[in-house]
């Protein structure tokens, strides 16, 4: 493992542990190695971040629908973690801790922008509004006719997902693109597994009927 | 196996996190309602998996060290951080428990005549010393007017 995360950034240890520097043993748990960053380990901190930040980013640009804004908000979620390691308590599992900060991120900034966001149209010939980039990756083997096709099949699922009800819309990136179990989505909600299951179903169900011209 | 049954596990099945169980699977081969809906959620997630999520951006961590230098640079803890040290806060509650104790038997020992403030004596001439004086020449008058009433209630007694 690389030195510590905090030390490259010219933080120093608030113990000086002796555990600062060492590399988090291979069988400890999230929520001992977050123990671990309480008590001032460096390196702990860093292999939570490594560990988590691609699929932080993954579930902030599923939420967010923009890479800077995805960025930023996952870092929000380490920054949030960092700050409040010395009143951590490894009561739940660290996972269920750090998507319930992420939601609630992505959660306010919705609302926050709500306003802001441009209507959900999709222009074919430009880069999509919000990221700067095109909606797909080039490929050779598609004509431009299928390329059309298929950047217009992204817009849709796109819009159809950011049209689900919050919490829904919430369940189907947890479920779907971070590949969390009922019991995983339903802690991080504060949800019953049963609620998770029936919000699930109607969130594909709707997205079933929506997307059916595409499929 | 009741439709709504399967139709709660379609998720899980379609997302194929759930393997087919052997009810599950006589009922979709008795219902063509749910082995349809089957059909097309799993087509659903299919077409989901298209949207991919691009590259993080290879400046992800050195904005991350930026904002957590920031972070601890602008950390001047507040109250409320300092009292929520535990050996801080035994301190602090050990030194105003010695306050208050100091500060009672302080004011125990004012309230005495024969306190330390009691003995000091200033010069004569100044405006302390005068007023010391004045207090002393009405300790004089009151012990006058005593003897003169103890010389009255001897006249009284001498005199039936």
């Amino acid at each position: 493992m690389n030195r510590g995360f905090l030390s490259m950034a010219g933080i120093p240890s608030h113990t000086g542990a002796k555990i600062a520097g060492e590399p988090p043993s291979e069988g400890l748990s999230d929520a001992q190695i977050m123990l671990r960053v309480k008590a001032g380990d460096e390196s702990a901190f860093d292999y939570l971040v490594q560990k988590y930040r691609r699929p932080m980013l993954s579930f902030m640009y599923r939420m967010a629908h923009n890479t800077a804004v995805a960025e930023d908000l996952a870092q929000e979620v380490f920054l949030r973690v960092y700050r409040s390691r010395e009143t951590y308590e490894a009561s739940a599992k660290f996972t269920t801790w750090l998507y319930r900060i992420a939601s609630n991120l992505a959660v306010n900034h919705a609302r926050d922008t709500r306003h802001e966001r441009p209507e959900n149209t999709v222009s074919l010939d430009e880069p999509d509004q919000e990221s700067g980039l095109t909606m797909d990756v080039p490929d050779d083997s598609l004509s431009a006719e299928e390329a059309i096709v298929r950047r217009e099949r992204l817009a849709a699922i796109r819009q159809r997902v950011q049209e689900l009800p919050e919490r829904q819309r919430i369940a189907v990136v947890m479920h779907k693109y971070q590949q969390m179990d009922y019991r995983q989505i339903a802690e991080v909600l504060k949800l019953s597994e049963s609620a998770i299951k029936s919000l699930l179903f109607r969130a594909y169900e709707t997205l079933r009927v929506q997307l059916k011209e595409f499929v | 196996m009741k439709c709504n049954d399967v139709c709660e596990l379609m998720p899980e099945l379609a997302a194929g996190l759930d393997a087919v169980t052997p009810e599950v699977n006589e009922h979709l081969e008795s219902c063509a309602g749910c082995a349809g809906k089957l059909k097309e959620f799993r087509q659903t997630m299919a077409l989901l998996d298209e949207w991919q999520v691009p590259e993080p951006s290879p400046y992800f961590d050195v904005r991350l060290r930026a904002r957590l230098r920031e972070e601890t640079a602008k950390q001047p803890h507040g109250l409320w951080y300092w009292i929520r040290k535990p050996a801080l806060a035994v301190s602090l509650a050990v030194l105003m428990v010695m306050s208050i104790t100091l500060f009672r038997t302080d004011a125990g020992r004012n309230s005495a005549p024969e306190g330390p403030r009691a003995l000091m004596v200033a010069e004569p001439g100044t405006a302390v010393g005068d007023l010391q004086a004045l207090d002393k020449n009405n300790e004089l008058y009151s012990d006058f007017e005593l003897l003169d009433d103890l010389q009255v209630q001897k006249d009284v007694d001498a005199n039936p």
